[in-house]
Order: C-alpha cells, then structure tokens, then sequence
C-alpha cells in the first residue's frame, strides 16, 4: 500500500500500531486531531522525534474533554510530570486507554489515577468528597457529602485502613460490569 | 502475567524502605527482564495484547518491545534483515485486516454521536438492532443466492393471477402470490444442470443452516454476556461506591446530557441515603400485606389481559368469512382488505396493552427498581409470546385443511404482521414521542418530556425479529422486509430520540440488562420460532398443489429419499450408514444427554470450589492488609528508636541500613 505521509516514518508508525490500540490511520487521525490544538507549536514532521508538550488549557478544550467533570485530572494522570503537559505519545497514550478495546485491568489502573486526587496512591475521603462535588455540585448538602463518602469507603475498603487501595478498588471495579462501557472517551 | 509496579514513584516507593539507588536499580532490572522473558514465551497474538496492556508510558512501552523482540529474533534462525521483513510485513497486514473490519462497521459515526449525547444506556438499543441487522442481512443473501437465483432461473415462471395493484404492499396477496416471495412461488423439481441441483435439497438446508447457524450465535453471544455481567457478582454490590465511582459515564460529550446525568446522579445518592436511613424502620405487617395484594392483583390483571387478547384474536382468525373468503375469488379487493383486520388487531393490542401494564406497575411498590424493570420484561414477553403461539397453533393445526396452498397463507400473514407492525412502529414514533413531547412541554407542564424507554422499544424487536424467523420457512424473501425495516427504524428512532426524548433515569446496570434481551432473544423467540418450523417440517404435510415438497408425507422426507439414493455407489454408502444408524437411533442421543449431563455436573462442581476459592482469597486481601499496617507500624517504631538512639556521623550519612547490634543498649534507661 503505498503511504505518502511524511508525517511519520515506517518503524514509528509500527510501534505505535505495537503498543497502542490504534491502527495506522486512525494514528495519523489524531496527530491531526493532535495538531490542530496548538497549530503553531506541534510540528507536522515527526520523523525525529521532536519534544513538543502541548499544554493542559488547550488540551481540556478539546470537544472530547471540555465537558468532562475530570478532565483537568485526566490529562494530569497521562502526563509525564503530572502537570498536565502532554506529548505526542502521552496524548496517543491517552486516548488508547480510554478507547473500547483497552482491557479491564488497565482501564482499572488509569480510573485510580484519575480518581486519586492527591495523588499519594490511596483513594482517601477527601479524594471521595472531590470526586462527588465534580460530579454532583450543588446538589447535596455537605452532611449528605460526608455521609455518601463515608458509606462508599465502608463498602469498598477490604484491608480496613479506612481508605481505598488500588486492591480495594480494583476489587470493586470487578463487581461492576459497565465498566468497561462506561469508562470510554470515543475519538 | 506479572505486571510492573503500577505507579511512577516506584522507585521512591523502594527508597522508603531504606535500600540503595543501586540496589533499587538492580531490583528494576530484575523485574523488568523476568517480564521480558514472560512476554517471549507467549503467542505472537497474547504478545500483542500485552504489550499493548502494560500500565506504563509509551517510551518504557517502546523499549520493552524492542527487546522482546530481539529477544525473540535472537532465537530463530533466519538472517536479521529478512527475518524483520518477514515480521514486520505480518504485522502490517494483520493491521490493515483489522482497520478494514473496522471501515466495514456502518453507522459508526452516528452511535458515536448517540453515545455521546445519550449515554451507554440508550446506546445498547441501537447496537441490538445492529445485530439484528446482520442475522437478518446474511439470511437474505443465503436465501436469495441458494434458493431464488435457481428458481428464478432456472425453473418456469408460474404467472400470476392479477396484476398489480397498490394493495399488495400491504396485504401480500394478488400479484405476489405466486411469485418467489412466498413458498408457493418454487417447486422441487431437480434442476438438470451441470451438477444436478436438488430444489427440494437447497430449499431444506438452505433454511436449516441458516436457523443452527443462528441458533450457535445466539449460545455464544448469551454465554459470553452472562459470563461478562453476572458471573462476578459475588457478595454485595450496588450502593454509594460503585455508582460514585464506576458508574459515571465517561462517552458522554453533551453539556446538556451531562448536567442530566449529574441531576440524576445526586437524586440517586439521596435516595439510596433515604433509603439507608428507613432501613431501620421495618414495614409493618398490614403495610406487607398491602403491598403483597396489589402485586397478586397486579399480576392477575395482566395475566388475564394476555389471555384475554389471546382468545381475541383466536376468535378472530378463525371467523370463516373474513379469514377465507378471499381464497375463493381472487379479484374481491374487499374481502381482500378484510384479511388486514387481524394484524392491524394484533398491532393494537402490543401498542396499548404495554401502556397499560406500565400504568398497572405504577399502583404497586417495589423495593427495588431494577425488580419493577424486569417484572414488567416478563409481563410484556407473555403477551407477546402467547399472542404469537395462538397465532402459530391456529396457522398449523387449522389452517392446513382449510386453504389449498397454506404455506402460501401463512407466508403472507406474516408478511402482513410484520408491515402493520412497521406501520404502527412509525405511528409509535409520531404519535407517542413527538406528540407527548408537544403535551409535556407546553400544555401540561408535569409530564416533561417523555423518556425513552429501551425496555420496551428492545422487546418490539425481539417480536419483529420472532415473527421473521418464523416467516423464512414461509416466505424465503422476507428478509427483505425485515432488514428495510430495520434501517428505516434506525434513523427515524435516532431523530425521534434527539427531537423528543431524554435519556432513562435509571441507567444503571445496563450490561446486566443486556444480558437479559439477548437471551430473550434466544429462549421464547429463536426456540419457539425453530419448534414452529421443525414441528412443521417434521410432522405437517405440505400442501399438494405447490412448492418443493409437493407429494412427499412430510418435508422431511427428503433427506429420506435422498440418502436412500445415495445408498447404492460405494462411495456414499458411508453417509447413509452413518445416517441410518447414527442419527436416526434412539441409543445415540440417549448416550449423548447422558455424557452432557455428567459433564455439566463436573464443571458446576468446578465453578462451586472456584467460589469458595474467591471467598478464601478475599478473606486473604483483608488479612494482608491488617499484616501491612501491623508491618508499617512496627517499622515505624523501630525507625524512630534509631533516629532517637543512634548519633550521625558523616560516614554513617548515605541510604544504607546501618543496622547496630548493640541498638538495645541504646535505649533510654529507664523503658
């Protein structure tokens, strides 16, 4: 098949097809998709690896992300310095977990990072508390918010350190079958 | 599979247990090649998926299969450069297999588009019809390639009656009559071509592959589903964690629907918190009654309505003069509009019938919502299925002596139940959702805008595609019908769905709902479609004056009298053997349910010690967590006492454990 672009050489493209779940052109799709978010700053040449990161506020308008409730924490989980700054890779990264073919397990690690918002390796209360606010805002009183949070780490903590470990929600991700559905950016 | 350390501050999570940053590199390096050599010992394919699967950056990805890779060329004997050749043109065309399936995938930007703005939920009804699509497409091209190139052909034309008038549309009499629409349009006789071609034969197997073909899809869909959605469900599940944490639906991409989705989240998390809360109040005796009566009655009332449309419309069809009247003159348009009375009652009766259940549902209580959704599944399945047996017992026990050609009849009734049917899906659409979106918005402010329902819209599939898998024995072009239908139902519903409705409040466990249609599908609709048809082929005797099984006792009498006339040559004599004594001896199924029996009896064994092997295992994850706290603590103790008895000295400043033999003569005194 004859391939004109020059976007990429041959053996890039094939490790990505390697280590995502992406075919060849829906790789080229998204460095498209990848380019048109900051049009100045990512090249169209990526034979030599350039180190471009294109910042989190450009990467959250995205019409994928700009609704989502996480989509500061979701960026901020596949970058590599946690600041939210992605790469080429980290963006193709992203988009691979969050896609339908990705498995359960890995699905279940990237969702902990997402949800661990300060980020030291435990779902702890506070993490809860955040979690529901983003996700309910001004619905609940802060005694319902306390109480919720408090139930969901009383059902799912199995080792009783009152807060979740990866076991735990690992565990609790098992139990729930739309997982897999639910947890799914298309793009 | 071992799996590398999930998180990025590995190594520093090494480093707090006081060891090196060699050391910590050299327990890196081990992991990292005991995980390279697990890779290589898989398959090519496992390889993939798990390369694919490791939970690290893409770079630490790319490196670790480049050297699994050369690992594994290392290994073979073929010279470097072709060797990569060979691999990497393997790859390549297992790619582009894989993205033209995917370019072969319709609608994939439109189920995008409905995902995103409707959820999941609302999503799993759109890809239903898709499957129905292609059970419905691949038996239209089988029919249409086996049976009806060779009738139209080959064999001679029988002309029709009449000519064509703008009824038959609807009625699938008159000018269709006679043609390869129905059965009555093909006769058996044996295509004297090059390799002589057996109408009789094609016409049986054709429709016999197609219903095992189908019947192995559906077992195989079913068993996947149960064991994805419920196989699991080990111990307590649903309350504030998961539907904090798992449910939340990341596809959804609307600001609308996400605001939405967030309403009915909270009011969720409040009713579940109510919930919490009265659980200490138990209900009082008379309330248990209360609510016990009106389920009985409630159950009563719609029983009795199933039962009562049954007789209705078994009276109706057996009423002489409107059911056959026609038969006798062909050219009497009204006694031919007459015969449309039965489907436009039985179309009635599953469009309002179901809102009357659902008004019944209203009056009871149920402590659990998703007992409401699956007892009105049931309720609804009933009705179908026993308007849909009365139907089929009057088609095969009246119907045969009274109508000449009655395969014919049979093929156009159906024809007729599935356009009414149709029809009234388009009147559905406009009337029930347009218009309650009308009333809901501006006249009666209350109501809102009325949701959609997928319970009910899945189950008018599943009685569509029921009556199609009934009519192909019939009527081998009705497909035709079936896949036109789907595809206008598709984009009418997705229209119907963005001007009209909102999605379900109550979204939850829609895999496990899943589960439930597909084996609806499969258990009263493919069965009771597959025993209509075998009990016909079996036992009924075809009609004399048409189709390919003329003058035979009964269809399946062909196999008969072919393998008898493969029984002389040699060659064959083996399939009639086999034939003779295998499939047609009582012993051999005897010995076949035996050994399946036994073997479901090993593998439930089986599956009871594995759920006594999960209990066990989460007793253990709760024991290593006491063990881990208990460790921590104790080391925490001990790190103290060593920064408290120990002095610094410079040499004694690096990473190292610098355990001191004589720490207990360091300890205060008086401890």
């Amino acid at each position: 098949m004859g391939n004109k672009q020059t976007i990429f050489t041959d053996e890039q493209l094939d490790a990505y097809q390697d280590c995502t779940f992406f075919t060849r052109k829906e790789i080229l799709r998204l460095h498209g998709r990848y380019h048109e978010l900051a049009p100045h700053l990512v090249p169209m040449d990526y034979t030599n690896d350039p180190d471009v990161k294109v910042p989190l506020a450009l990467i959250v308008n995205m019409p994928e992300l700009k609704e989502n409730p996480f989509r500061n924490r979701i960026v901020e989980s596949f970058s590599e310095d946690g600041q939210g700054n992605l790469s080429f890779n980290d963006f193709v990264d992203m988009f691979s977990v969050l896609s339908e073919m990705a498995p359960r397990e890995l699905k279940a690690i990237y969702a902990f990072k997402i949800y661990d918002f300060n980020v030291d390796n435990y779902i702890c209360k506070e993490d809860l508390e955040k979690t529901l606010n983003k996700l309910t805002k001004e619905e609940l009183t802060p005694e319902e918010v306390n109480l919720v949070c408090e139930k969901a780490i009383e059902e799912a903590d199995l080792d009783g350190d009152n807060k979740l470990s990866f076991a735990d929600f690992e565990n609790m991700i098992t139990r729930a079958p739309d997982f897999l559905s639910t947890f799914h950016i298309r793009i | 599979m071992r799996r590398m350390s999930v998180f990025p501050q590995h190594g520093r999570a090494l480093g707090n247990l006081g060891l090196s940053a060699n050391e910590i590199q050299q327990e890196v390096e081990n992991k990292t090649s005991e995980l390279v050599s697990d890779l290589v010992n898989l398959s090519a394919r496992a390889r993939f998926q798990a390369i694919r699967s490791l939970p690290m950056a893409f770079d630490e990805r790319k490196r670790m299969r480049n050297r699994v890779n050369s690992v594994k060329h290392s290994k073979t004997i073929i010279p470097a450069n072709c060797r990569q050749q060979v691999s990497r043109s393997f790859r390549r065309f297992r790619a582009g297999l894989a993205s033209a399936h995917r370019y072969l995938t319709i609608w994939h930007d439109t189920l995008k588009d409905i995902g995103g703005r409707f959820g999941t939920s609302v999503l799993s009804y759109f890809l239903f019809l898709k499957w129905l699509l292609k059970f419905n497409l691949f038996s239209l091209i089988i029919n249409f390639c086996f049976i009806t190139i060779p009738q139209i052909v080959h064999a001679p034309n029988i002309s029709s009656v009449t000519g064509f008038r703008g009824l038959e549309l609807l009625t699938g009499v008159g000018h269709f009559n006679q043609t390869v629409l129905y059965y009555g349009g093909y006769n058996g006789e044996v295509i004297a071509s090059k390799p002589v071609y057996n109408m009789q034969l094609a016409y049986f197997f054709t429709i016999a592959a197609y219903l095992v073909l189908c019947g192995v899809s559906l077992i195989y869909s079913m068993s996947r589903s149960f064991q994805k959605n419920f196989v699991l469900e080990t111990g307590p599940v649903s309350g504030g964690a998961w539907r904090l944490l798992c449910s939340w639906d990341f596809s959804v991409v609307n600001e609308k629907a996400i605001q939405y989705n967030k309403n009915n989240l909270a009011v969720q998390l409040k009713e579940s918190l109510s919930e919490r809360l009265q659980e200490k109040d138990k209900m009082s005796l008379s309330d248990r009654i209360k609510h016990l009566s009106l389920n009985i009655l409630a159950w009563l009332i719609s029983l009795g309505l199933a039962v009562g449309c049954s007789a209705g419309i078994y009276f109706l069809g057996t009423d002489q003069e409107l059911a056959f009247s026609f038969n006798h003159n062909p050219n009497d348009l009204t006694a031919e509009a007459s015969t449309l009375l039965l489907p436009v009652v039985v179309s009635l009766i599953n469009l309002i019938v179901p809102l009357l259940y659902s008004l019944i549902s209203k009056m009871e209580s149920y402590s659990n919502p998703r007992a409401k959704i699956y007892i009105i599944i049931v309720r609804n399945i009933v009705l179908k299925m026993s308007i849909l047996g009365i139907l089929c017992s009057y088609w095969l026990n009246i119907v045969p002596e009274k109508v000449s050609c009655w395969e014919s009849f049979v093929g156009q009734s159906v024809y007729r139940l599935l356009i009414f049917d149709f029809i009234f899906c388009l009147f559905g659409i406009f009337y029930g959702e347009f218009l309650l979106n009308v009333i809901g918005t501006t006249c009666i402010q209350s109501l809102g805008v009325p949701e959609f329902d997928i319970a009910r819209n899945v189950l008018d599939l599943i009685y569509a595609q029921t009556l199609a898998w009934i009519g192909i024995y019939f009527s081998p072009l009705l497909p035709v019908i079936q896949v036109l239908k789907l595809f206008i139902i598709f984009y009418l519903k997705k229209i119907s769905l963005s001007m009209n409705c909102q999605p379900p409040k109550h979204s939850g466990r829609a895999a496990q709902i899943q589960t439930v249609f597909i084996a609806l599908l499969f258990f009263p609709s493919f069965v009771g479609a597959l025993s209509m048809v075998s009990f016909t082929v079996w036992s009924l005797k075809p009609s004399d004056e048409c189709g390919p099984f003329q003058g035979l006792d009964t269809p399946f009498h062909t196999i008969f009298n072919w393998t008898a006339s493969i029984q002389g040559p040699p060659e064959t004599n083996w399939v009639w053997w086999i034939f003779e004594n295998v499939l047609r001896s009582e012993l051999f199924y005897y010995l076949i349910s035996l050994i399946i029996l036994v073997i479901t009896y090993f593998l439930w064994q089986i599956t009871q010690g594995r759920k006594q092997l999960i209990k066990i295992l989460r007793q253990q994850i709760v024991n290593e967590g006491k063990d881990k706290a208990f460790l921590l603590n104790k080391m925490q103790n001990l790190q103290k006492q060593r920064r408290e008895s120990v002095s610094y000295s410079p040499q004694d400043y690096d990473q190292t454990p610098h355990f001191n033999p004589n720490w207990m003569n360091t300890l205060p005194l008086d401890m």
